[in-house]
């Protein structure tokens, strides 16, 4: 039997093969969702996809690009904002 | 619509710099033109910059082909340029700052000026040592630890005796 802790359905599990010949459920946390762009909805890169606790390990600079709106919008969307600005 | 000419004031739209403003030094060439913020004022560097990173806005300044900071600092004030974009003209001192190759120059100068003086020192602190050994004996480690001051006294007193030896 299951810990009951593990028989929770929000955690992922996986088989593997452990070298003893057995194969055994291993139970994780899900990840959480892709970072997207507030305005487009693309995907955003350079944004890390962990939990809250892993991101509080790395530095600021780890976790969104050196960019005014850097991990809300895209690049593109960025470039729309400010354009948008001047021409006004 | 404006184009991107000598002293066209346009705003950086990619990159870490963007969202701020600068002033165009040279015609473009090749998709690239010479920028600059200057950097006291805006925080853009004197720098190599794509032209569809740019986008120009209406205000254009009279200003020759890379023209010093302090210059165009002065002509975006006298044309009430600084006012219009809301930015805040940088106080004389720090504008005044020596440009970009003065200050490497000084950095370059300073490290061997203090690498020079700081072996002589030790060489001297060498010599009293070995000096004051046979005659201190047990006061070794009184020496190292008072600076300065006792350094001279130390010199005066081994000199007269490495002649006395001499001799």
């Amino acid at each position: 039997m299951v810990r009951r802790m593990l028989r929770s359905r929000s955690l992922k599990r996986s088989q593997k093969k452990v070298p003893g010949g057995k194969t055994v459920t291993h139970f994780r946390r899900r990840k959480p969702s892709i970072a997207k762009c507030a305005k487009c909805g693309k995907d955003l890169k350079g944004v890390p996809r962990l939990r809250v606790s892993e991101l509080r390990k790395l530095p600021k600079t780890k976790k969104r690009p050196e960019r005014p709106y850097g991990g809300n919008l895209c690049s593109k969307c960025m470039r729309e904002v400010f354009r948008e600005k001047v021409r006004k | 619509m404006a184009t991107l000419t000598i002293g066209r004031i346009a705003m950086k739209i990619a990159g870490r710099e963007a969202g701020k403003y600068c002033v165009v030094l040279t015609n473009p060439k090749d998709n690239f033109v010479q920028v600059t913020g200057p950097k006291v004022l805006t925080g853009i560097k004197r720098r190599r910059c794509n032209v569809e990173h740019l986008e120009p806005t209406e205000y254009q300044v009279k200003i020759e082909v890379e023209a010093s900071e302090k210059k165009i600092i002065d002509v975006l004030d006298k044309e009430g340029i600084l006012k219009k974009l809301g930015l805040k003209k940088p106080s004389p001192e720090v504008v005044k700052g020596p440009t970009g190759k003065d200050k490497k120059e000084e950095k370059d100068k300073k490290p061997e000026k203090t690498k020079k003086e700081a072996p002589k020192e030790e060489k001297k602190e060498g010599k009293t040592v070995t000096i004051s050994l046979p005659r201190l004996g047990k006061k070794k480690e009184t020496p190292k630890t008072e600076e300065k001051p006792s350094k001279k006294v130390e010199k005066k007193v081994t000199k007269p005796k490495e002649k006395s030896a001499k001799k």
